[in-house]
């Protein structure tokens, strides 16, 4: 059965303070539990998967020094997010305009998905939709928005985490995440004109 | 909300690494912990086993301005210390600063000026006559 998102909290806090006396394993454990999540975020920000590689480590290299300081105002999940969301807007402003876009293999389940299936087949399929080519305009979209817009999408549209959740992350109000969500879709309707069924 | 946008930018999510990648993700950070312990200088390391002996050891907010203001006390006792004991003594008395009047005898000239000889003042001059600024305007 999966854990509800309080029973996860507490393991969290439990890990938290394992790690704060010492115990090296239990920061292990919160590795493990949160890279796949935190690769998706730096990941979808960079569109480079070398580049993610290397800020993720440095990510939980930082929380690892800090943890002595955390002291539970927030969740753990919304702290590492912070670390890592903070740690990447400040990287791309630095990166160089020119970089080599180095996309991840697409998992298989994209062919199960409903919406791609949606928009892929049936009558209201514009074109048929090379799975490559679609990753690729995704990811250049993506790029095309400027960094604090693109957190706001990849949380919200490609990680789920509500509007509330993503404004404690990058210390906005709500209402600036739904007005950066906004600007970010209209913009990117323009350059995905030609994949959208409607 | 756009919802075409969002269904075709959920997609994104299946854009992953293979399953590997995040066991041996483990393994490199765990490495790179361990060789930037070694790379550490060793005040740094001496510090964190002092904390790790006294885990209660903090430096207090406040120790910083502490220093600070034990630094300024002591610089300014050094510097009138110093002013206390610069050199004294006979020496000086040969370079009086001074002025040294020639008196005429009595008697022996029209014009005398009565000469202060305060060392702390310089020599002034009294002329008997009013200054012409202290003439009344309208007094012509």
């Amino acid at each position: 059965m999966a854990e509800t998102v309080e029973e996860q909290e507490i393991k969290d806090v439990d890990l938290v303070a394992r790690t704060q006396a010492g115990d090296p394993r239990a920061f292990d454990d919160l590795v493990r539990k949160y890279s796949p999540r935190l690769y998706g975020l730096v990941y979808h920000m960079t569109s480079n998967h070398e580049d993610t590689n290397d800020l993720l480590q440095d990510v939980f290299a930082k929380a690892y020094r800090s943890i002595k300081g955390f002291r539970g105002k927030s969740s753990f999940y919304t702290w590492l997010h912070t670390i890592a969301t903070n740690m990447t807007i400040n990287f791309l402003k630095k990166r160089s305009r020119t970089y080599n876009m180095s996309l991840d293999d697409v998992d298989n389940g994209i062919h199960q998905d409903p919406d791609f299936i949606e928009m892929t087949s049936g009558p209201d399929a514009r074109r048929e939709v090379n799975l490559k080519e679609l990753q690729q305009r995704l990811n250049e979209a993506m790029m095309k928005l400027s960094n604090e817009h693109r957190a706001v999408v990849t949380m919200f549209d490609i990680q789920g985490m509500p509007h509330a959740e993503i404004g404690k992350v990058l210390g906005v109000s709500e209402g600036t995440v739904r007005s950066r969500l906004f600007y970010a879709h209209r913009q990117l309707q323009n350059y995905l004109q030609e994949f959208l069924v409607n | 909300m756009n919802t075409d946008i969002h269904k075709l930018l959920r997609l994104k999510r299946y854009e992953t690494p293979t399953s590997d990648y995040f066991e041996r993700f483990l393994d490199q950070f765990n490495e790179r912990q361990r060789s930037e312990l070694l790379r550490q200088p060793t005040w740094n390391l001496l510090w964190e086993r002092l904390v790790g002996v006294f885990p209660e050891f903090r430096v207090p907010n406040l120790a910083y301005a502490g220093v600070a203001a034990a630094a300024v006390v002591l610089s300014t006792f050094i510097l009138v210390t110093q002013k206390d004991t610069a050199p004294t003594g006979p020496g000086l008395a040969l370079n009086d600063p001074r002025p040294t009047v020639n008196v005429l005898p009595p008697g022996s000239g029209d014009i005398r000026f009565p000469v202060s000889s305060r060392s702390e003042f310089p020599p002034h001059y009294v002329l008997e006559a009013r200054p012409v600024s202290y003439e009344s305007p309208y007094s012509f």
